[in-house]
C-alpha cells in the first residue's frame, strides 16, 4: 500500500494547503499516484489552487459522507481546469478529493456531524482502488478528532509553522502528540521565514536557524521557506512551483518534497 | 412501513455503536502494544485474526507481542468495542470502530438560521 502524508499545522495561515498543493505537485511530476484529500470540512480551500470552483467541483467529500456517492467519484483529476501552472498536470496522475465550498453543505457537516469510519474506509479504498504511491491529506488546523486521526493514519506527518511565538508553542503540542500516536516519520517546515534569500550570509543564517528549530523540537526540518512577495501576488490562483520553478521558493519546496517522499 | 421501523433502529444501533468507538484522543492514550495494533487496524480496517498475528511478526522484535500477549489486547480492545469482532475460526476477523463525529451543539434553529440567510444571500447574488 502506497503511503499517507499529512500536512498539518497548529494554527490557521500558515500555508498549510499551499504546501500540500505543492508537494502533491512535485510527487506528481516525478511520475508518483497522488492524490489530495481536502479533510478541512469546515474550512476547506486547496481546491483554489488546483483551479477548482464550486460548479466544477461535481461529488464532494461531504457526499461520500453521507453516502451519497464512492469515494472514487469524488476523486477528480487534477490539472484541466487550472492556471498554466496546474495544468502541467494533466501529463500526470494526480487526483483532488475536494470538500465542498457551499456553505449549506458546510453547516450540514457541522449540524451532523458524520462517521470517521466511514472516512476512514474512503481513505482506504481510494488508495487501493487509485493504486496511489501518496495520498497527502490537507487537515483543519489545530487539534481536533478528525486531524488527530489523520496524523495517527500516517506514514509521514509534516507540521508547517511560522517563525512567530505562537506557532512555537502549537507546533510542540503538535509533536508530543504525533509523537504519543507513533507517526512514523514527523519533519516540520518553517514557511515565511523572514530571512531574506538576498543576504549575503542566508545560507549560514538558515543553516542556524535550521539547527535551533531541531535542537527545541527534536524533529528534522524538512525545509526553510522564506517569505516572498511573489507568492502573495499568485493568491493561491496557482501551484506556484509549477508556475515559477526556478524561483528561490520553488528550488527549496523541491528539497523538501525529496527529504519527505524519501521517508 | 415495517422496512423503516427497521431502518430507523438498525441506524439507531449504528450510532450507538459508533458512539462507543474509539477516538484518536483515546488511541494516543493507550499502551504501546495496544496502540501498534491500533494503528495497524486504522491503516487496514478491516483484518483476519491470521493477517494480524502475521503482521505482528514483521516488527521489530522489541514491539513484537507472543500471541498470548496478542490475544489479550485484542479481547482487551474488543470489549472496550474498540475492534469489532466477527467470525470463527479462520474467519475470525476483526475491524476498527472510530467514534462519530458528533455533531454540533448549537441549536437546530441557528442551523436552520444560517441555511435561510445563505439561501436569501444565493438568490441575491447567484453568481
Amino acid at each position: 500500500m502506497g503511503k499517507i502524508i499529512s500536512i498539518h499545522s497548529f494554527r490557521g495561515g500558515t500555508g498549510k494547503s499551499n504546501i500540500t498543493a505543492n508537494l502533491a505537485a512535485q510527487a506528481a511530476l516525478q511520475g508518483k499516484r497522488v492524490a489530495v484529500v481536502d479533510t478541512d470540512i469546515q474550512s476547506p480551500g486547496i481546491h483554489v489552487l488546483f483551479g477548482l470552483d464550486e460548479t466544477k467541483m461535481g461529488h464532494t467529500l461531504n457526499e461520500f459522507l453521507r453516502g451519497e456517492c464512492t469515494i472514487k467519484e469524488v476523486a477528480h483529476p487534477a490539472g484541466a481546469e487550472g492556471r498554466e501552472g496546474v495544468q502541467q498536470l494533466t501529463r500526470h496522475t494526480i487526483w483532488l478529493v475536494p470538500s465542498s465550498i457551499n456553505g449549506k453543505e458546510i453547516s450540514r457537516v457541522v449540524k451532523t456531524g458524520y462517521s470517521v469510519d466511514v472516512l476512514n474506509r474512503g481513505l482506504n479504498a481510494l488508495q487501493k482502488e487509485l493504486n496511489l504511491d501518496y495520498l497527502f491529506i490537507d487537515t483543519h488546523p489545530g487539534l481536533n478528532e478528525e486531524t488527530l486521526l489523520s496524523v495517527a493514519l500516517s506514514d509521514t506527518l509534516v507540521v508547517i509553522l511560522r517563525p512567530d511565538q505562537q506557532d512555537f508553542q502549537g507546533t510542540a503540542v503538535t509533536v508530543d502528540i504525533a509523537r504519543q500516536l507513533d507517526v512514523p516519520n514527523l519533519f516540520l517546515v518553517v514557511n515565511k521565514s523572514l530571512i531574506s534569500p538576498e543576504l549575503k550570509e542566508y545560507d549560514q543564517l538558515v543553516q542556524k536557524f535550521r539547527s535551533d528549530i531541531e535542537a527545541k523540537y527534536g524533529a528534522t526540518v524538512a525545509g526553510i521557506l522564506p517569505l516572498t512577495i511573489d507568492m502573495a501576488n499568485l493568491g493561491s490562483a496557482d501551484i506556484f512551483s509549477l508556475r515559477y520553478p526556478d524561483h528561490v521558493w520553488s528550488k527549496e519546496l523541491r528539497k523538501i518534497a525529496e527529504t519527505v517522499l524519501a521517508a | 412501513m415495517d422496512g423503516s421501523i427497521y431502518d430507523r433502529l438498525q441506524k439507531k444501533l449504528e450510532v450507538q455503536k459508533e458512539a462507543e468507538g474509539i477516538s484518536a484522543g483515546d488511541i494516543a492514550q493507550l499502551p504501546p502494544a495496544l496502540r501498534k495494533i491500533m494503528r495497524l487496524m486504522l491503516r487496514e480496517v478491516e483484518l483476519t485474526h491470521a493477517a494480524i498475528c502475521a503482521t505482528m511478526s514483521t516488527l521489530p522484535m522489541a514491539d513484537q507481542l507472543n500471541r498470548a500477549e496478542l490475544d489479550q489486547a485484542l479481547d482487551t480492545l474488543t470489549a472496550q468495542n474498540w475492534l469489532i469482532r466477527r467470525g470463527e475460526g479462520e474467519r475470525l476477523n476483526y475491524t476498527v470502530n472510530l467514534r462519530r463525529k458528533p455533531p454540533s451543539q448549537l441549536g437546530g434553529s441557528f442551523w436552520n438560521a444560517l441555511d435561510a440567510k445563505i439561501t436569501e444571500s444565493k438568490k441575491a447574488n447567484p453568481t
